[in-house]
């Protein structure tokens, strides 16, 4: 169904002198009627891209040079648009994917592009939100629904139009874990119904979908079994795709008595009239702990961090930080202590260059020796090849160790990561964690909220939040054993 | 940024029901009216005729208060400044060329009312029509689908661009920005936010363009409508009542020309 001959692809040369060749080595592979192939390749390895040429969309709709033949359910899709039959794609952000008000005209948009009568259309959409688990939502907005559920209306508007050839680009990217297990579910009935697809992946559980496996690993391409390429683990961890627990640093370092941050009798709702966010939470993280916050989504993680850095005040009670309340101090003024990473960073980038954004933080904090903040920056985050260029023409893995050298320049004493590792391949954990284990060793108090349990357990401390309570406060093994991962995520 | 979706309040009267094409008709009609009955008293009953209008459709009289709210300074400034350039009849006050009279304040008054009338009779189709339903009824009036569709992925983007703002915008202050200082400063200091919101909105226009093609927008075959508008009886019946009260005004006034 897959013919694809001698396959190379280059964007066109980046601003600032940065060459871009072919992503890959000539690349060949074929996949069968019924057959199914995993894509493995770090971020930036060109993954989306090879999903976009299949699809017919790359060069068509994008920048970039395309060479060799593509042929798709005998199509040649780089000479001319496939029919719209013939294949279905998995975006990696399933919410661009979704523009329609609802989520039953989301699934019955595709199928009038195909012309169905209405009848037909009513039987099919009916159809696809059983199969997806969705016909509660029917009537939602697709941007108020979950992660794992937009994937799953994602995958169901694509589904109803029964392409003949499936293409998913990292179906499970972005997802906290209970969302993974709900994509995952819905992928294996895919794979049950006997479709051909290729999907790209960082993730080892989606690629376990494949029997086979193609590796990027620029400027080499590698074909393997894909059970033995996940056994294996070195291939993977080479090639920056996967970073497994057993190769990570110790993040441990010094505690001191005073109190890093402390919060007493917090409580907070977003607005007068609405249920509160947090209530009653009393914590003291001493100077230099490390502690992980966990709980599933909405319990109020991501609230507790923006009281810390005071973009949010209480409601009641107190916010110290380092012994002053947060109440009396400006963002501004806190940031010069609390190093605080966003969701989704990789969005709040603007710096006309790499190193201006690095720049702008220890600028506008008015901080001593910027240059050498930079430099040292670029160097720990080995963008010292691209410091000159507009960080928004870089790819996705590059962005996101910015938004860390930024970050890592402030040099504050305490650190507040909210999911930092959401996205992340190999290297990037790799990257982060090197950071991390250097930040600890120094003293720095780290406060990082996840959905990863391998990486809660690296912490001195777990503190549980459950709809805006504490529920567990404690060390990893006397915490986390008690959390039903289920109910977490 | 929201507001053109936080307009419409959900729900099922007839109102709501009722086809978007003839409620557009009942503001074209509406509006001709409010311009051609002159006078203070026309104007009033229109106002209290929306009124009950709205509240038989179930819309509260929180939101009806909301849309005096909104109207309050536009009907301040219509009734202090509208006397000085309609003066009618004797001065009461004067200041130089500018006088206030009798006639320049009912004509002020009237022009209030207009407004008002005006503001009440567009919420009665804003506030029980859903946007998705008021663009079908647009594109079934001969708007090509492509605007229509453009119109709604407009609608569809701005609470998540507006949101990406609120995200640039906190990520920044924790950075260091600066939101105190003189306007100029601050209006400079909005700018790497704006920069990050455009740079995502284009990035995500980019992805957007794929999503859409890969989904059929600009295929061959010819589109279908899955929940075509259909006009039922009573949605004919407000039709012809309208069309009825529409020519007796514009014969009244072709009348008093």
């Amino acid at each position: 169904m897959i013919h694809v001959e001698a396959l190379r692809f280059a964007y066109p040369a980046l601003a600032g002198g940065l060459s871009s060749g072919d992503l890959w080595p000539p690349l060949s592979f074929t996949v069968a009627a019924g057959e199914a192939l995993a894509v493995m390749g770090a971020s930036d390895s060109g993954k989306s891209t090879l999903c976009h040429i299949l699809a017919g969309l790359a060069p068509r709709y994008t920048d970039g040079e395309v060479g060799g033949r593509v042929r798709v359910a005998g199509h040649d899709v780089l000479g001319a648009r496939p029919p719209l039959r013939t294949v279905g794609v998995l975006f990696q952000d399933a919410a661009m994917q979704l523009f329609n008000a609802s989520v039953e005209t989301e699934v019955a948009w595709g199928l009038e592009a195909l012309g169905l009568v209405p009848d037909a259309i009513d039987a099919r959409v009916a159809e696809a939100l059983a199969r997806f688990g969705l016909r509660g939502l029917a009537k939602r907005s697709p941007g108020a629904l979950s992660g794992g559920q937009q994937k799953r209306l994602a995958l169901a508007s694509v589904w109803a139009m029964r392409p003949r050839v499936w293409l998913l680009d990292e179906p499970l990217g972005g997802l906290d874990p209970q969302g993974r297990r709900e994509v995952l579910a819905a992928l294996d009935t895919l794979r049950q119904g006997g479709t051909t697809l290729l999907l790209t992946t960082l993730r080892p559980q989606a690629a376990q979908m494949a029997p086979r496996a193609l590796l990027l690993h620029p400027p080499a391409t590698s074909h393997h079994a894909t059970a033995a390429l996940l056994d294996a683990e070195s291939a993977l961890v080479e090639a920056g795709v996967h970073y497994p627990p057993r190769f990570w640093p110790a993040l441990t370092g010094p505690t001191r008595e005073a109190p890093a941050v402390t919060l007493e009798g917090v409580a907070f709702r977003y607005a007068a009239g609405q249920s509160p966010v947090l209530h009653d939470i009393n914590l003291r993280i001493p100077q230099g702990q490390f502690v992980a916050l966990v709980g599933a989504n909405g319990a109020g993680k991501s609230t507790l961090a923006r009281l810390l850095n005071g973009l949010l005040r209480p409601e009641r009670g107190t916010v110290r930080v380092m012994g002053e309340p947060t109440a009396e101090q400006a963002v501004g003024a806190l940031a010069r202590r609390v190093g605080f990473l966003f969701q989704r960073p990789e969005q709040q980038i603007f710096g006309t260059t790499v190193r201006e954004e690095i720049a702008y933080g220890p600028r506008q904090l008015r901080l001593p020796e910027v240059e050498r903040r930079v430099a040292a920056a670029l160097e720990r985050f080995a963008l010292d090849a691209v410091a000159d260029v507009p960080p928004a023409v870089l790819g996705y893995g590059r962005r996101r160790a910015v938004t860390l050298a930024a970050l890592s320049a402030l040099d504050t004493p305490i650190l507040v990561l909210d999911e930092p590792t959401v996205g992340l391949d190999g290297r990037g954990w790799a990257q982060l964690l090197a950071w991390l284990r250097a930040r600890r060793a120094a003293g720095v108090t780290l406060i990082l909220i996840t959905h990863e349990m391998a990486l809660a357990a690296c912490a001195d401390r777990v503190v549980a939040l459950e709809a805006g309570r504490v529920v567990a406060d404690g060390p990893p093994d006397a915490v986390l054993p008690g959390i039903d991962a289920g109910a977490l995520a | 940024m929201s507001l053109v979706r936080d307009f419409y309040v959900p729900g099922h009267s007839w109102l709501h029901q009722l086809d978007p094409r003839v409620k557009l008709w009942g503001v074209t009609v509406g509006v001709l009216a409010a311009f051609a009955l002159p006078g203070w008293g026309p104007q009033v009953a229109l106002l209290l005729g929306m009124h009950l209008l709205l509240r038989s459709a179930g819309i509260s009289w929180g939101v009806l208060r909301a849309i005096w709210r909104q109207m309050a300074l536009l009907v301040i400034i219509i009734l202090l400044l509208q006397p000085f350039f309609s003066p009618d009849g004797a001065a009461i006050v004067a200041w130089g060329p500018l006088q206030w009279t009798w006639g320049g304040i009912h004509a002020a008054v009237v022009l209030a009312l207009r407004a008002l009338a005006i503001a009440f009779i567009s919420g009665g189709l804003l506030l029980t029509t859903s946007p998705p339903a008021l663009v079908r009824a647009l594109v079934r009036l001969g708007l090509p689908y492509h605007w229509g569709f453009t119109i709604s992925l407009t609608l569809r983007f701005l609470p998540t661009i507006h949101a990406l703002f609120l995200a640039v915008r906190d990520a920044q202050a924790a950075r260091g920005w600066v939101t105190e200082g003189h306007l100029w400063r601050r209006l400079r200091g909005y700018l790497p936010v704006l920069v990050a919101v455009v740079v995502n909105t284009l990035r995500m226009s980019d992805q957007l363009t794929l999503a859409l093609a890969a989904r059929g927008l600009g295929a061959d075959s010819r589109r279908t409508t899955w929940r075509d508008l259909r006009m039922r009886r009573l949605d004919w019946g407000v039709l012809a009542l309208l069309t009825l009260a529409g020519g007796v005004i514009v014969v009244g006034w072709w009348g008093r020309l």
